[in-house]
């Protein structure tokens, strides 16, 4: 019913709704994200199946120009140095690696023909065509003990002379401390491994574990050499660099610049937030003695003495803003982009951990975090309707029953949320 | 001898001055090679394109700037230009500068010794961009959800809004944010039980546990087909691979901010072979991208101890730039453009308001205290005293709250902490207890849904005030919760 339509309030309402449709779409993004990693996190706990190989399938766009399927492609010497490094990782993951499942690298093999693997320069010379599967499966029987290298070996046996990007089988069984059974007594079914019996028993590969550690020492080095006192020329040159700069420019050195500014403006919004809150615990409560009103009429004489101060230095702010928008500078002012977090002032550049003690500590975290993400949008919107629709309201004249509906709807819109309705009663004379 | 050691110092200082550049533009994305800097100092023009990419790179990435990943050569040297402005940067040279990156190799060297001389500048880049092994979640405020800047109204071509629209809208919201929250629910106890059930893996002990990317990693190493990173500019990295965080809480966190990468969310997540999206070769990007960061933190370093021989060489760049020539104030009557009046807006409103409600409290009490004054002994004055000490100091207190870098700045945690799950009752290691995270943000939601409320009672107030000026007409409102 167009009863309940507004008036076109173009200028006005838009904006309403593309902020709805803002917090919309930002609320759409993490749920998309939450959910990606939850089908990650589900998969992890469910059985490890060896992964299956894909069929190749013809793959769109550029990478089919860059993979060449033909069969008889030379590696680009770009390509084969990241085979190479992929070679490299592979084996130091499979050192620790022993497999599980024996039969399931059978069926594994036996896909490996149809897969395409490129390895390194060495195997595109010998392709393997017949039957690769019966040489790595006795290769890796052979050198299970030693913890050798089946994996290359495997790869070189079973790769095609086409040397286009494929995808590689995956090797069943995650890396293992302890050996598992016999590989002769390999049961037709894969074992399964799941993390709640076995996640124990998981190492991370070595070459990794080694690039970890040596990343976090060099970010521990970073910070220390952040207070060294060997900095001190170099600071101090630094700074003559800066004042230098400043002299020889043409641009006064006294003003703001425009990020100064907008940091002085939030924090002058979270300054009125605070502000209120103070205000109004200060109204609501009732004194009992007189010490404790005198303390009340000083501490909103204070307030009001802050606030006064916020508006002068907000007005001075405005000013300055103003005057620098003139000279050569572009037009174009790129957009303040919410600051990642740099840590605040003083960036620690060490690892920071966050230590829970229970699954349900965790939860109430994540659950608080969220809360007060969604209360600070409220607030926002609560803010913006106010701003665009009170104004609506107070100018609706005559009192029929469309502006009863629209004032009805407002008043759930601003006071409820949007959840809860109040009636309205026409007061008829009983005549 | 004197002679020969001050040729072989030369020789040194010579030597030190190509090592120190080249230290530094390895430790950044983009880096140019050290010719580039020296053919700027003579303000080549061939030099000056690479700068300007550098700088590009170097200005989005600090302002997670996504949208801007993509401009054409001039776009983006015009938003360089309006970034460095924005970040104050005094020389006008700059702005003079032809945007097709045909000249100005040697203003461009300024800005970027003048980026790099203000904050440590590579490691700010490289911890945004920090490869995070761990399951992470932002303790701050900082990017927020609602950051309400002034998103650019998207003029909807329709005209009349309906407010049932906007009804439906917000239910739809709650809904979202309730699904929300329901998810993020079970992802908490999958992490948990993910953590538990691989207590004592972690070669750190510290940690004690693997996180959801190390054991994806153990998992399915292979991953499937690589994605080239053929779309990004360069070889540099593999970029593809979105693993830097895995939101616990699903945002807001720092994004992956590689423009030109073609991503296009805005925080990273971990993408593991979905059906959707091609797989990736999993522990290959990840152990390229660490091997990658350590390169360029051993960069950090080695450009940390010897810069100042750069400084040295940029005061003599500086030297040779003739000092321009002092833009001449305008007066003060030209309004200019007023277009960042918008934003201030909703501040000036709500400060006016505040205050005129301030002004009515305190008259009001005032009058009644003056009324009740009177004829008060000695020991008067010094409780006033006493009073008015009290006050001021939980006045000044407050300031605090706001102030920049106040008190609580430095001693607040930041950023993103690796979730590590530890003994009940154990001492634990160093970092960061759930429970007092959790006991700052029960504050922080109390304070929030007492502003909420009272925005709500304004809002009560002041319709009743319309409604009050209806006659013939009962308005019962829904029963309080």
């Amino acid at each position: 019913m167009e009863a309940a339509r507004v008036l076109s309030y173009r200028r006005v309402l838009p904006r309403l709704v593309a902020e709805l449709r803002d917090a919309l779409d930002t609320c759409a993004e993490r749920q998309r994200q939450l959910e990606q990693s939850l089908r990650v996190s589900r998969r992890l706990l469910r059985a490890w199946e060896p992964a299956e190989t894909p069929t190749p399938e013809p793959t769109p766009g550029p990478e089919t120009n860059e993979e060449a399927p033909s069969p008889a492609c030379t590696p680009s010497p770009q390509d084969l140095k990241e085979l190479e490094l992929l070679t490299q990782a592979l084996q130091k993951a499979v050192h620790v690696r022993k497999g599980v499942s024996k039969a399931g690298e059978r069926d594994k093999a036996s896909s490996l023909k149809s897969g395409s693997i490129a390895t390194s320069a060495t195997t595109a010379a010998a392709p393997h065509g017949a039957s690769p599967t019966k040489p790595p499966r006795g290769t890796r029987q052979a050198t299970r003990p030693a913890k050798g290298l089946p994996k290359p070996r495997l790869l070189s046996a079973g790769d095609q002379t086409c040397a286009g990007r494929g995808p590689l089988a995956a090797k069943p069984g995650p890396g293992l401390r302890d050996p598992q059974i016999a590989p002769s007594a390999a049961p037709q079914a894969p074992e399964a491994f799941t993390l709640k019996e076995k996640g124990t028993l998981l190492q991370l590969p070595v070459a990794f574990r080694k690039a970890a550690s040596q990343n976090s020492c060099l970010w521990a080095q970073l910070s220390s050499t952040q207070t060294s006192d060997s900095m001190d020329a170099t600071t101090s040159s630094k700074t003559q660099f800066l004042q230098k700069m400043q002299v020889t420019s043409g641009w006064p050195s006294s003003r703001l610049s425009a990020a100064e500014v907008e940091a002085e403006v939030g924090r002058l919004q979270k300054a009125c937030s605070l502000l209120r809150l103070r205000m109004e615990e200060e109204l609501t409560r009732d004194p009992t003695d007189w010490m404790q009103e005198y303390r009340g009429l000083l501490t909103l004489e204070g307030l009001q003495a802050i606030v006064g101060q916020c508006l002068h230095r907000l007005r001075e702010l405005q000013a300055e803003v103003v005057e620098q928008q003139l000279g050569p500078w572009p037009e174009e002012r790129p957009p303040m982009a919410s600051l990642p977090c740099g840590g605040g002032a003083d960036p620690t550049w060490s690892p920071q951990l966050l230590l829970y003690s229970s699954t349900q500590e965790l939860q109430t975290l994540a659950a608080l975090r969220l809360r007060v993400d969604m209360l600070d949008q409220q607030i926002h919107l609560e803010k913006v309707l106010m701003a665009e629709l009170l104004p609506l309201v107070s100018m609706q004249e005559p009192l029929g029953a469309p502006q009863l509906a629209l004032c009805r709807a407002v008043h759930s819109l601003l006071c409820e949320g949007g959840q809860r309705f109040l009636t309205i009663l026409r007061d008829e004379p009983a005549d | 001898m004197g002679r020969r050691r001050r040729r072989a110092d030369l020789a040194d200082a010579a030597g030190a001055l190509p090592e120190a550049i080249a230290a530094l533009s390895r430790s950044l994305p983009a880096g140019p090679s050290p010719e580039i800097f020296r053919r700027a100092k003579f303000d080549r023009p061939e030099a000056a394109p690479a700068l300007w990419r550098l700088l590009f790179r170097v200005l989005s990435l600090l302002r997670a700037d996504r949208a801007s990943a993509s401009r054409a050569p001039e776009a983006q040297a015009r938003w360089v230009k309006a970034a460095l402005r924005a970040q104050g940067y005094p020389r006008l040279g700059l702005a003079r500068l032809p945007e097709d990156g045909s000249q100005g190799s040697r203003e461009l060297l300024l800005a970027l010794a003048w980026l790099l001389a203000r904050e440590p500048l590579p490691e700010r880049l490289l911890a945004q961009t920090r490869v995070r092994l761990g399951d992470e979640m932002p303790v701050c405020e900082c990017g927020a959800l609602a950051s309400p800047g002034q998103p650019a109204p998207r003029v909807d071509a329709a005209g009349p809004v309906d407010v049932r629209h906007l009804q439906w809208l917000m239910g739809k919201l709650r809904f979202r944010w309730r699904n929300l929250m329901a998810s993020q629910q079970e992802q908490c106890a999958l992490l948990g039980k993910i953590h538990a059930y691989t207590r004592g893996c972690h070669g750190d002990r510290s940690l004690g546990h693997l996180s959801v990317a190390e054991t994806e990693l153990l998992r399915d190493p292979e991953g499937g087909r690589q994605v080239r990173a053929g779309a990004c500019g360069g070889r540099d990295l593999f970029l593809s691979a979105k693993i830097a965080i895995l939101p616990v809480c699903g945002g807001p966190l720092p994004p992956l901010g590689h423009p030109g990468a073609g991503m296009q969310t805005r925080s990273c997540c971990l993408v593991m072979g979905t059906p959707e999206r091609p797989a990736l070769w999993f522990a290959l990007q990840l152990l390229q991208r660490l091997e990658s960061e350590n390169a360029r933190l051993e960069a950090v370093l080695e450009w940390r101890r010897r810069e100042l021989v750069f400084w040295q060489w940029m005061d003599t760049v500086l030297g040779a730039c003739p000092p321009e020539a002092s833009q001449p104030t305008f007066p003060p009557g030209l309004r200019g453009r007023g277009r960042r009046a918008g934003a201030w807006g909703p501040v000036a409103w709500e400060l006016q308001a505040l205050q005129e409600e301030l002004q009515a409290a305190v008259g009001a009490r005032r009058a009644a205290w003056a009324a009740r004054v009177g004829g008060q002994g000695p020991e008067w004055s010094a409780a006033r005293q006493a009073a008015q000490e009290a006050v001021g100091q939980e006045l000044a207190a407050l300031r605090q709250a706001w102030a920049r870098g106040g008190g609580g700045g430095r001693a607040q945690p930041h950023g993103p902490h690796r979730l590590v799950r530890t003994e009940a009752g154990g001492p634990g290691g160093p970092g960061l207890r759930a429970a007092e995270v959790i006991g700052a943000l029960r504050s922080r939601e109390a304070c929030l849904e007492e502003t909420l409320r009272q925005l709500q009672e304004q809002c009560r107030q002041q319709l009743a005030r319309l409604a009050g000026a209806l006659p013939g007409l009962i308005w019962i409102p829904p029963p309080r919760r």
